[in-house]
This record gives structure tokens, sequence and C-alpha cells, in this order.
């Protein structure tokens, strides 16, 4: 699954959507996904992608598609694939 | 109270014994409880695992996003504010909002929230607290949310004075409407406590009921000799309070005139309440309205089923109704639907409205073992119907001393 169908899958769960609303060109604002939601939202990003972003959430995210970038990016930028890493300190959760 | 008066056009409540006013009359009517074992994570862990929860289910009432931002304090508080707004038929569309606002009175707030804060924090160790703690947890979110769905822009205040906040929300409400600051305002009370943070708090301070080991329906037992302590219990309740032209003016049924409100405070101890001040208080809601201690039909007790508060509530109702104190039916409803701490003086002023309108008195339930330090009729174990009721009084004392009196008369009653 890709990093635009993940977090498709989980707007769609948490905010009640349905798949066509959730388009990479949807904007965060109309699908009532406003700034602290988002912030919400990076955690399960986090937990996904073994990441721990939240002190990093850009203020200019405005569509799905501008998340899906962001999300990669940090991707790109571990320093190894996906495993056991900046999650970890959440275990517990 | 002087100055203009104040209608009651709407009652609204999610309680433990019903989601609308209809089903928490008959309830009470027929004396049944809504205090039970309660089923929270850690309840094995309380000496005292019982409570009255109210049935109410937030997602049967707001979407998932919604929801997140709500904390069960304000969401039982919007329902049962809309139902006051939808029972009074009012249409804030067309009223000057400027002179509409919201009075909410809270002990705890978003007591939930503030738990799973905690709980992430400390017993996690983990840094995930929820974007939305800070927003759900404050103590007047519920009423920011009402005046927010409605679009009141006039005054919108939380009023926090512990078990008594629910009736201090709605008396200065009825003040603002009497000053001419506002014409509408909705006042009430909201209290979700059932968590097991707050219940181990409670448990700590030695003032919660054992549960009864044959039924726990029947643990909280006011003016009763075995009474062990008051249970707590979860809801909300609001009435929609209109200045009296303003009802008339767009044809409002009123279910009673708010006429009396008095206000004092005990300063002998944080928690030691003095029949001097309850006597004064209820003194100062007769005062406010005009009305001789004689013309009070029924007294909704503040009866928490503490030993001590039972017992000082009945040494002050004697103070002010003297010899008639024994012939004034005064029943505490809390036997059924347990303390809702902010919202009870809420609750407990729509059930004295409602049983006015019903000419009904609730009874005092689990009262079979008489106290001879409780020697009033407290209206045991059954409920009386076909009674003429002009004028009713509702008692709310608090930790830290705020003694509110609130006093409704019949519509009719004084023209």
């Amino acid at each position: 699954m890709n990093t635009l169908e993940t977090l498709q899958d989980i707007l769609i769960g948490e905010f009640s959507l349905t798949r066509e609303r959730v388009a990479p060109d949807a904007e965060l604002a109309a699908l009532g996904v406003d700034s602290l939601d988002l912030l919400e939202l990076m955690f399960k990003i986090e937990d996904r992608y073994k990441l721990a972003i939240r002190d990093d959430v850009p203020h200019d995210l405005t569509t799905v598609a501008d998340v899906v970038r962001f999300i990669d990016r940090l991707v790109a930028a571990q320093p190894q694939a996906p495993g056991p890493g900046g999650a970890d300190r959440h275990a517990a959760t | 109270m002087s100055g203009r008066r104040v209608a009651v056009t709407g009652l609204g409540v999610v309680a433990p014994l019903g989601d609308s006013v209809e089903e928490l009359c008959a309830n009470l009517l027929a004396g049944r409880s809504g205090i039970r074992r309660l089923d929270i994570p850690l309840a094995e862990a309380l000496r005292s695992p019982i409570g009255a929860s109210a049935g109410f289910r937030g997602d049967a009432h707001f979407p998932a996003p919604r929801l997140r931002m709500l904390d069960r304090v304000s969401q039982m508080a919007l329902v049962a504010a809309a139902q006051a707004v939808a029972d009074a038929n009012l249409n804030f569309g067309t009223e000057n909002r400027d002179r509409c606002g919201v009075s909410v009175g809270s002990g705890m707030g978003g007591a939930e929230t503030t738990d799973e804060g905690y709980h992430i924090i400390y017993a996690e160790r983990s840094d995930r607290v929820k974007p939305y703690t800070v927003l759900a947890s404050m103590t007047n979110a519920a009423a920011s949310w009402i005046g927010i769905d409605y679009g009141m822009t006039g005054p919108n205040l939380t009023y926090s004075t512990a078990c008594s906040s629910g009736a201090v929300a709605v008396g200065e409400a009825a003040r603002r409407i009497q000053s001419g600051d506002v014409d509408v305002m909705l006042a009430g009370g909201a209290e979700a406590p059932l968590t097991f943070g707050v219940l181990r708090a409670w448990e700590a301070m030695r003032t919660v009921a054992s549960p009864d080991p044959q039924d726990p329906s029947a643990s909280c037992r006011p003016f009763a000799r075995n009474r062990t302590g008051l249970v707590l219990g979860e809801g909300a309740a609001f009435v929609a309070l209109e200045e009296w032209n303003h009802a008339m003016a767009r044809g409002a049924r009123i279910h009673a005139e708010l006429t009396g409100y008095g206000l004092t405070t005990d300063t002998a101890h944080i928690t030691r309440p003095t029949a001097a001040g309850q006597a004064a208080a209820m003194r100062a809601a007769l005062n406010s309205a005009g009305l001789d201690p004689g013309a009070v039909d029924y007294v909704n007790a503040h009866g928490t089923a503490t030993l001590q508060n039972d017992a000082v509530e009945t040494a002050a109702i004697k103070e002010v109704f003297g010899a008639r104190a024994y012939a004034l039916p005064v029943s505490s409803t809390k036997s059924m639907h347990g303390h809702l701490l902010g919202a009870a003086g809420a609750l407990e002023f729509v059930i004295a409205i409602a049983s006015m309108e019903r000419g009904i008195v609730p009874p005092t339930m689990h009262l079979d073992l008489r106290d001879p330090d409780c020697d009033l009729d407290y209206v045991p174990e059954r409920a009386r119907t076909g009674v003429n009721l002009k004028a009713v009084m509702s008692n709310s004392f608090a930790f830290g001393g705020t003694n509110a009196v609130l006093i409704a008369e019949a519509f009719g009653a004084r023209r």
C-alpha cells in the first residue's frame, strides 16, 4: 500500500469520509481536518512508518497530497528502512 | 426578584434516569434508581465501584470528527441544551443574538479528558497527549460549544462552585435577564465524573457511600439512619430562560416563572456546612421572590446522603420554615439519580419544575430507617400524585461553601 492509500484509509476511518472525498487535491479544511486533528493524525502516521515527527509538522500542509509528500520526505530521510526506530519511545502505546 | 420577570420556557436533560424530561419524571415517579455497579476500566480497584451513569452515547449524537473535540461533559451538555432549545421552540436565527447568552455550571469540566491525558503521560510514559486535551478539558468548554452551536454572542459564562455550580449558573443567568443585559439565556449544568481518577479521589475523602451488598441501586440513602455517603452521577440539565414579555410576545409555552434566587457562603471550613448559612440562602431566595415561607409547597433538598449534610440541611429547613417544616414535603431525588456535582443544581431545578407541572412530588428512596436528627416529611419510598404545587424550592450546597437556592412558581401563580 502506498503512502496515499495509507493516508486515505486513515482519513476515511477517523473522519467518517468516503474514498471519493479524500482525493489527493482535497483540502484538509474542507474534509473537516483542522490543524489539531492533523497533529493527532500524525500519531497514526508515526506508528505506520516508524517515525517521530510531532514537532516537525509544517503549517502549510493544506491538501491530502501535501501530507503525502511530507510523509514521503520524512521516510526518505530516515537513516534506514522502516524498522525499529524513532517510534520506539512510544512502544507502550 | 425585582425588575424584569424570568420565564422558564424550555427544559432539557441527559441524566441517569432518562435522556428526556418525560422519561426522567416517569422513573422518578416509579422510584427507580439509576445507581448501579460501574463497568469502567479499573473499577475492580475501587472500594465503592458504584455510580449513576447515564445511558447516553455520544456517537449517537455526534459524528466521529466532532466527538474527538468533545469531552463527555460537553457532549451531554450540548444534547441537553438542544433539548431545552427545541422544547422552548427558540429560533436563534430570528433572535438578536447579542442579547442571548449561555451560563453553565460544572465542577470538574472535562474530567475524562484530563484523566486520559494523565494516563498517557504518567502511566504510559508517552508524550502523545491528544492535541485537543486543553480544549476538551477546560471547564468552560461545554458553555463555549453551546454558544458556538447557536451563535449566541452575548455573555458566555461558566461557574464552578462545586456541587452548587448548576444552581448558581441558573440563578446568575436569571439575574442577567432581570437586569436587562440579555433577553434569553441557556442555563444549566453538566458533569461527567465517572472515571477512575475522579472516583478514586472522591473515595479518598471518605464521603462516598458503601455499596449496598444486596442491592447496589439502593446505596444512596438520604436522611436515613443508615446513610453512608453520596453516590456520584453524571449528566447535564438545561433550562431556557427568557424575559417574560419576550416569551409572551412569541407565544412561548411557559413551564414556570423563576422568581427566587438566594446565594450565601459558609466560611466555617471548606467542607463543613452550617445550618445558618443554608437557612440564610433559603431566606434570601424567599426574599427575592417576595414569598413567605408558607408559600413553598415542595423543597427538592440538596440531600446528599452524607452524615453531615442531611442533618444540617434538616436543621436549616426547620430554621426557615418553623413549625410548618414538618408539613412541607422535602425530598432528595439524589437517592435515585445520584449526585451530579456541578450538574446537580440544574437537574434538580428541572425536576422541581417538572414535578410542579405534573402535580407530583418525587420520593426520597431507600429511607426505611429513620434518623432522629432527620425528622421531616421526606416523602419516603413513594411518590405523591395529584398534588397542587404553586411554588417549589431547590437547594444546592457545596464544598467551598457556596449555598444556592432557586425558587420557581407555577405559570399563572402570579399575573
